[in-house]
């Protein structure tokens, strides 16, 4: 195996994106999970560069950059600031998890290390962002006319909802 | 020159020099930092019937900057006892450093440009999205009312104003048909987007002002209501960094409208073009500035919750409104 520079910064990418992930479950406060969640998604959008996927991932960055701040500020507003307690868990549930997360480690394993995916030569890193537009604005039409209808209806259901509860204040 | 070595092949001969170039870029933007300091300055001075600085390096008050930054440097770092030590200390970086990424995909001339990026325009919004992060976690890690206010307002203030911003340049991608700056320039040798797309543009300038919080949207860190918003506890090379994270992205938010809306290196005049193309894109830069500085020293702050009623009843229908006469003229007459 020779180390290319492809090869490094993908290793690179996907191991921040790991301890990002498994920073996120570790540790007590909700702000520092936070932050591990921002290394995670933006080592995710390095990765989709290395694919040439460049349009996805200026999205990714652009649409979890807003979502993740959002999250940041419910974290912040929702829970207590400095709150230390640790969930307490048994020795014997660590053990079995432990094990469970070996075996699926052997079997992935297993299910990957033959696989042999054949590389076919494709003209999808040209131009990306035409090709997405094209993509979506004819062939995938009407999915994607569903999808906007779907957003719409949550966004007038968060109004109704916001609007509803200020009603009901005011009445009493 | 640059050109050609980006598409070269990869080595660590052109590692080096392009860590040279980013590191002449880096001072070059420091340069402008300090002078756009003082001429912010100036101009709030000579607007309000007064000098401005004019005691530091001779009548002009040249050296004034350089002494502040020096008298920075020089301060105690104080770090709070009840802060969260780690984020208070890389919050400064987060916030610094997605504005000097943004700078590589902008092209100062038609030779002068780092990344020539197919998806030019987003990088930039994308990446300058993610100086928010430095500053909520600047203002949470303080341990401070007031700046986590600073940081709370922030955050709701930078996302709301994206989507008009974002929009409002939607018209100019549909008349040039790229995101690449580039193209976007080159879209430009008939005439200058700001007469084809006038709402689009004080849509974005209005916009801008608030992605950059500067006065009247400058509620972050309003002195008369915060002390000083989302940055109270910094002080020294910290506190430095996020004012200069804050002016390197007016140097960028400059150069883009120069690029989207003035022709960026263009000559507006083909029997103009005699001039070299850095000359031209060095003085609409200039009057872009000159826009921005005066808006800080004219206008009043804006009151809290007028701020985002504006971005989403006011802003947001404008551009969209924009977004569906520029199809149409599009479709009609080009």
């Amino acid at each position: 195996m020779t180390f290319t520079g492809e090869f490094i910064a993908f290793m690179a990418l996907a191991l921040v994106a790991i301890i990002g992930g498994v920073l996120l479950l570790n540790l007590n406060k909700v702000v520092h999970m936070v932050v591990a969640l921002i290394f995670t998604f933006v080592s995710i959008a390095g990765i989709y560069i290395l694919l040439s996927a460049e349009f996805v991932a200026a999205v990714q960055v652009l649409i979890y950059s807003g979502a993740i701040t959002i999250i940041m500020l419910f974290g912040i507003m929702l829970t207590k600031p400095y709150d230390d307690s640790e969930a307490k868990t048994g020795k014997w549930r660590k053990i079995l998890v432990f094990l469970g997360v070996v075996g699926f480690a052997i079997a992935v394993y297993l299910g990957i290390y033959n696989f042999d995916i054949k590389q076919q030569p494709s003209t999808l890193h040209e131009d990306n962002t035409m090709q997405i537009g094209k993509a979506l604005y004819t062939q995938y039409i009407i999915p994607f006319e569903f999808v906007s209808v779907l957003l719409l209806a949550a966004l007038i259901g968060a109004i109704i909802l916001a609007k509803r509860e200020d009603k009901e204040a005011d009445k009493e | 020159m640059v050109e050609n070595m980006l598409k070269s092949s990869p080595g660590l001969y052109n590692f080096a020099i392009f860590f040279l170039f980013g590191v002449i870029l880096l001072f070059i933007v420091l340069g402008f930092v300090t002078y756009s300091i003082l001429a912010e300055r100036k101009v709030m001075g000579y607007m309000q019937n007064r000098h401005g600085p004019n005691q530091v390096g001779g009548r002009f008050g040249l050296l004034q900057t350089v002494a502040d930054v020096l008298k920075l440097l020089l301060k105690e770092d104080i770090i709070p006892k009840v802060s969260d030590k780690p984020l208070f200390i890389i919050a400064p970086v987060i916030a610094f450093a997605p504005s000097f990424m943004v700078l590589a995909t902008i092209p100062f001339t038609d030779k002068f440009q780092f990344a020539d990026l197919n998806v030019g325009l987003l990088y930039y919004v994308a990446v300058s999205g993610m100086t928010v992060f430095g500053v909520l976690l600047g203002g949470w890690a303080s341990n401070n009312k007031y700046s986590l206010l600073g940081g709370a307002r922030a955050t709701a203030q930078m996302i709301s104003y994206e989507i008009p911003l974002v929009m409002s340049v939607l018209g100019v991608i549909l008349l040039s048909g790229s995101l690449n700056l580039n193209d976007i320039v080159h879209a430009q040798q008939h005439g200058w987007f700001i007469l084809l797309q006038p709402i689009g543009f004080l849509i974005f300038l209005t916009a801008s002002v608030a992605e950059l919080s500067r006065t009247p949207f400058d509620l972050p860190e309003s002195e008369s209501e915060l002390v000083a918003g989302y940055h109270v506890e910094y002080s020294g090379f910290r506190w430095a960094f996020f004012m200069l994270a804050e002016y390197v992205y007016l140097f960028a938010m400059t150069a883009l409208v120069t690029i989207l809306f003035f022709g960026g290196w263009l000559a507006p005049f083909s029997f103009l073009s005699f001039i070299p193309a850095s000359v031209w894109f060095a003085l609409k830069f200039c009057a872009v500035l000159f826009v921005y500085l005066w808006f800080r020293s004219t206008f009043p702050r804006m009151r809290a919750d007028k701020l985002m009623e504006f971005a989403w009843k006011v802003l947001m229908p404008i551009a969209l409104a924009n977004i569906f006469l520029t199809a149409l003229i599009k479709s009609l007459f080009f």
